[in-house]
């Protein structure tokens, strides 16, 4: 957990990105305060006209010559009611257009901080969930200036105008609304958001927690059956939703309170002002129908401080997702753009003493690792899965940093590689094959973004692909669909191995080149990756020698890797 | 208590009916939530009342500010009691809404667990918890502020139009001209909403499809230096979602639009028909017998007529997101567990003493794939170590949970002994988030520290548990990060030594293990035997044979014994 922060320093970043479109939020604002001023005009204007024909019209009974000009404020009323609709829809069309911008900035700034991320941090976040956390934690940003930031600014905007406007007529009634309806915003904004904080900020959590525990109950059932620990677990698991309903229910209680409140409020200002109006009017400072129309306007700011209360108790979701987000700057690679060094071939490659130590993992994952590789050498690294070898290859391939020891490629520190040569330089074959869903032509590209068709085939004949895309009706363009579902796991480790075999590197790193390959097409791919291997330096990373798989080309030394 | 539905839709019947029986358990919270709604409703048309009379009785009747304080006080008083009854109607729905929650998710839990392993092993629990958590949480808008609101929407205008109809009945006609609307309205609203809802969600749903995608690729991505290029694509594919989406948010906006406008024009027609009236510009209807008392009433209550129906407008996307959460959970629940699963106490002993479980022409049915195991007739002594062997899907596991009992049989009978409890071993051992030494409790909840200990050192953990500087209170993350796979395995062996329990169930104990986590559980097993337990091992492995006092071989479900026949009693 992280220290707990000011609310100011975890948004600022957000903020920031909000402020990229500083133009469209004041404008979008700007709507919203229309949309509030014609609601309140309709309000006034309406009380106003009805009083003073109601006084004229008396009047007239009386037979007392009287007349009043019925045209401005009967087109005001009809103007009002018009713009009240028109800004309604115009503000909602408008601010949805802007949320949906700052959806794709701000997907695309975490995008950008996500591909900095080092192998570790990748790997272990790979899960769903997380994944969609993420997601909801970034819907939960883009609408903070809808919910957090627009409403309060107008209501703000709103409370001034209205208490300037009512004192013009009546300054007692005005300086009192000014200082009722300001400490009125206070408390539900700043008041009821201090109050939700740290509940709301737990929610997630606890939803968490409460998800993980019945992942357990449900994947466990056969243990927990077999000894009898059902009901153990299960008191566990409803300890965390008693907790999660408590602050539920504290949550629910306060913004129920906070809305209480603000009937409150706008009633008593209500009451309050026509008290006062009703003394001025007696007092001959104003007329009757102005006497009703300034507390009429009060009654409309029902409208402005509607929504406070609820979005303010939540504040502290907000603030969570933003911590969480900004959490992720942390476990950033060091990236390298400029070359401090002149390089020029990567197929050396000297460890010393390399050790990788993860936080919070109960043992190394990697020990004092040395090793060195001359060119042509062709090193099979072997060990059973958790031994470190996917580690290796995201040293090697500067995706992970050592946490002690020394990395040297082609004579140079590995670290001060410019990122651009090191990728062109070195390439890697993951463990698991990554496909994107898209087209085989653009997965392809993904290796050489220049490549035309001709070659895309070329490399496709090189894996015994070339027949079968032959026969899709949409050939290159054909899509593999979701992680490359589509292919089966054989078709779908040949089109990585294709991707390699478009680059021209100096350097290989070779993850179980052959899984899920079947043995004839793995001696006719070994053939060709013999000959495509030539003048270059080889790992291969496998799990063990002696078994039946079928065995990378030419290896000419090994090293086990010990669990 | 059925409550008024704003649109019947054909599909999600089902649905609809499970929120209706979930809010029959809360009739009495609901009930009073409405009715407190209602009364806060009236005091504000007593608050309007008052309002319209102060004003006249000051403009109208001359009376001085002095007379009317009393009338203020009274209005002063009233507005407390009309936020107590807001908070009581917004707390009670809650509380419903949680109670309804918690019973609903136990159930849900309950069902889970009543389907057993067997059945679950079909889901993925990843989805499954999603249901139990995401989708139980969905129903709290639905509960919490629309189904009150939905009364509330109903039962408030008429009052109104009441009122109103009291003072000036074309008054009343001009807001009845929209009464027969509500229904037409609430429709509107409603199609936008859910035209909003399914849409977006669809879209949404493509959109962070497109974006996990790229994410899960990173680090491919970063090995062919293309990360920009993936930046550029996620923004062209937010991007032309926004030009999609704005074109229907364009239509759907227009229905809420379409309420918005009735009710700015309601309150402009009112004000200048009263205003007109009030001036004696029109001399039909009932006009001439406006006061500026009913006028202003009137003009007050309009806007109050639409503002439930607006409310409602705001928490219909609650309605939308409850039904489809609901859908997905009847399905879940209409699943129906083996009716004899949980009959561990109803079982007859079986004759011979020596026995601990034996089966009798016991099969087990599954609805689509038929007879997938049996009929099979066996008898295990105390003591005996069995070796189980069987392509993958021939029924191996499947007689690995009839004997535990996680699946009963379709016919015949299965017998267990007075003293039956076993330990259970698979290749997915399950870790639960907190210490190793809770982790090990949960195969006996009173094991000593000692016993701990002792059962690490016989699964050999000892050395991993030595090395770590708070031991066994050390505590293993979310989802067993921490452990690697093969110490997992481990774990869960220390747990069946720690249980005692005679019989020990174990399915593929040694797949897809380490050479060091492989020897440790053969030991293990060795262990296990000497100590005079009974030991039913599913498995390829080779080197577990020597273990087996016996060989049995599943083909196609049928039993045999290694010597080829088929096995039929082997209790005589």
């Amino acid at each position: 957990m992280t220290p707990p922060d000011s609310l100011f320093a975890t948004l600022r970043p957000w903020l920031s990105a909000l402020a990229k479109r500083r133009a469209r939020l004041w404008l979008g604002a700007l709507l919203m305060a229309l949309t509030l001023l014609s609601a309140l005009g309709l309000l006034a204007v309406s009380g106003w006209f009805i009083t003073a024909t109601g006084i004229t019209g008396l009047l007239l009974a009386a037979g007392v010559a009287a007349s009043l000009e019925v045209y401005v404020p009967g087109g005001a009323i009809r103007f009002f009611a018009v713009s009240r609709t028109v800004t309604r829809y115009v503000e909602r069309i408008y601010n949805h257009d802007t949320v949906l911008r700052l959806l794709a900035d701000l997907r695309t700034q975490l995008f950008a901080v996500l591909a900095g991320l080092d192998s570790r941090t990748l790997a272990k976040r790979r899960a769903s969930d997380w994944l969609n956390r993420l997601t909801a934690d970034i819907d939960t940003l883009d609408s903070l200036y809808l919910r957090l930031l627009a409403p309060p600014a107008v209501a703000l905007v709103a409370i001034l105008l209205l208490s300037g406007g009512v004192a013009i007529f009546v300054p007692n009634a005005g300086a009192l609304l000014a200082a009722g309806l300001l400490l009125g915003w206070l408390w539900l904004t700043l008041g009821q958001a201090r109050l939700g904080m740290a509940a709301s900020e737990r929610h997630v959590h606890q939803l968490e927690a409460l998800r993980s525990r019945t992942i357990e109950q449900l994947q466990g059932l056969a243990e927990l059956e077999a000894y009898g620990s059902l009901a153990v677990h299960r008191a566990r698991l409803d300890d965390i939703e008693l907790r999660l309903q408590h602050d539920q229910r504290t949550l629910g209680r306060l913004s129920a309170l906070g809305n209480a409140l603000q009937g409150w409020l706008v009633s008593a200002a209500t009451l309050a002002t026509l008290w006062l109006t009703a003394h001025a009017w007696q007092a001959g400072t104003i007329s009757g129908p102005v006497m009703v129309m300034l507390p009429m306007a009060v009654l409309a700011m029902n409208e402005a401080l509607g929504a406070l209360p609820a979005s303010f108790t939540w504040l502290g979701a907000t603030k969570g997702a933003a911590a969480r987000l900004n959490q992720l700057n942390d476990q950033q690679i060091p990236v390298n753009a400029e070359a401090t060094q002149s390089v020029s071939s990567a197929q050396t490659l000297t460890l010393e003493n390399v050790s990788v130590h993860y936080p919070g993992a109960l043992q190394p994952a990697l020990k004092s690792l040395s090793l060195t590789l001359t060119p042509g050498d062709r090193l099979a690294v072997t060990g059973a899965s958790g031994a470190g070898k996917s580690t290796l290859a995201a040293l090697v391939s500067r995706q992970l940093s050592p946490t002690t020891g020394h990395i040297t490629l082609g004579g140079v520190p590995l670290g001060q590689w410019p990122d651009d040569t090191l990728r062109q330089r070195v390439a890697v074959l993951t463990q698991q094959t990554e496909l994107l869903d898209d087209s085989l032509a653009a997965n392809l590209r993904l290796a050489a973004p220049d490549a035309d068709d001709a070659a895309l085939w070329q490399v496709l004949k090189n894996v015994d692909l070339a027949e079968w895309a032959n026969t899709l009706p949409q050939g290159l363009n054909t899509r593999v669909g979701e992680g490359g579902r589509q292919l089966s796991g054989g078709q779908a480790r040949r089109v990585a191995l294709a991707r390699l075999f478009l680059r021209d590197p100096d350097l290989v790193l070779l993850d179980e080149p052959f899984a899920g390959v079947d043995e004839l097409t793995a001696q006719h791919l070994s053939n060709f990756l013999d000959a495509w291997l030539a003048g270059r330096s080889v790992i291969y990373l496998v799990h063990g020698l002696n078994v039946n798989a079928p065995m990378p080309p030419r290896i000419t030394h090994t090293l086990a890797l010990a669990g | 208590m059925a409550a008024p539905s704003a649109k019947s839709d054909k599909d999600g019947k089902n649905a609809k009916s499970l929120l209706n029986q979930l809010a029959r358990e809360e009739r009495r919270r609901f009930g009073v939530a409405v009715v407190s709604g209602l009364l806060a409703g009236t005091l504000t048309w007593v608050q309007m009342g008052l309002f319209a009379w102060c004003v006249t009785a000051l403009l109208v009747n001359s009376q001085p500010l002095r007379q009317l304080t009393p009338l203020f006080v009274l209005w002063f008083l009233i507005l407390p009691l009309r936020g107590l009854l807001t908070y009581g109607q917004e707390t009670l729905s809650q509380q419903a809404s949680l109670a309804i929650r918690k019973r609903l998710r136990a159930r849900l839990l309950d069902h889970m667990v009543a389907l057993g392993p067997v059945h679950l092993s079909d889901y993925h629990s990843a989805s499954l918890s999603y249901q139990l958590v995401e989708q139980v949480e969905a129903l709290d808008g639905y509960f919490a502020r629309f189904r009150v609101q939905l009364w509330l929407a109903t039962l408030l205008p008429l009052g109104i139009l009441f009122i109103t109809l009291s003072q000036d009945w074309l008054a009343a006609l001009f807001l009845a001209l929209s009464a027969p609307m509500i229904p037409l309205f609430m429709a509107l609203v409603g199609m936008g909403a859910e035209r909003l809802n399914r849409d977006q969600f669809a879209a949404v749903a493509r959109l962070s499809g497109h974006f996990i995608d790229r994410v899960r690729s990173l680090t491919t991505l970063q090995l062919f230096g293309q990360t920009a290029q993936a930046r550029a694509s996620v923004w062209a594919a937010s991007e032309g979602y926004r030009t999609r989406s704005m074109r229907t948010l364009r239509l759907a906006f227009l229905s809420s639009a379409v309420l918005e406008f009735f009710a700015a024009v309601a309150i402009a027609v009112v004000a200048i028909y009263i205003g007109f009236g009030l001036l004696g510009y029109i001399d039909y209807g009932p006009s001439d017998e406006l006061t500026l008392f009913s006028g202003l009433l009137i003009l007050l209550l309009a806007p109050e007529f639409f503002q439930p129906l607006r409310s409602l407008a705001q928490h219909y996307h609650d309605r939308a997101a409850a039904l489809g959460a609901a859908d997905s959970l009847v399905n879940l629940l209409a699943e129906s567990p083996p009716a004899t699963r949980t009959d561990h106490a109803s079982a007859v002993a079986p004759q011979a003493p020596s026995t601990l479980v034996a089966l009798q022409n016991a099969n087990v049915t599954h609805p689509e794939r038929g007879v997938v195991l049996g009929p099979v007739s066996l008898a295990l002594s105390r003591g005996e170590t069995v070796i189980l062997t069987g392509a993958s899907g021939s029924g191996k596991s499947t007689l690995l949970q009839l004997l535990a009992g996680f699946v009963a049989p379709g016919d015949g009978e299965r017998l267990i002994a007075e003293d039956f409890r076993f330990a259970w071993m698979d290749q997915r051992p399950l870790l639960i988030q907190g210490t190793l030494a809770e982790n090990l409790r949960l195969a006996d909840p009173n094991a000593s520290d000692e016993a701990l200990y002792q059962a690490l050192a016989q699964a050999e953990l000892s050395d991993l548990v030595n090395g770590l500087p708070q031991g066994i209170e050390t505590s293993i993350s979310e989802r067993g990060v921490g452990l690697s796979g093969g110490q997992a395995q481990r774990l869960a062996l220390a747990r069946v030594f720690l249980s005692q329990a005679p019989l020990v169930l174990l399915d593929e104990p040694t797949a897809s293990l380490d050479e060091h986590t492989e020897r440790a559980v053969m030991q293990g097993l060795e262990t296990l035997k000497r100590e005079g337990r009974t030991l039913v091992i599913a498995t390829h492995h080779p080197a577990l044979k020597a273990l087996a006092d016996r060989h049995w071989h599943i083909e196609h479900g049928r039993l045999y014994s290694v010597q080829g026949e088929e096995v039929r009693d082997d209790s005589a």
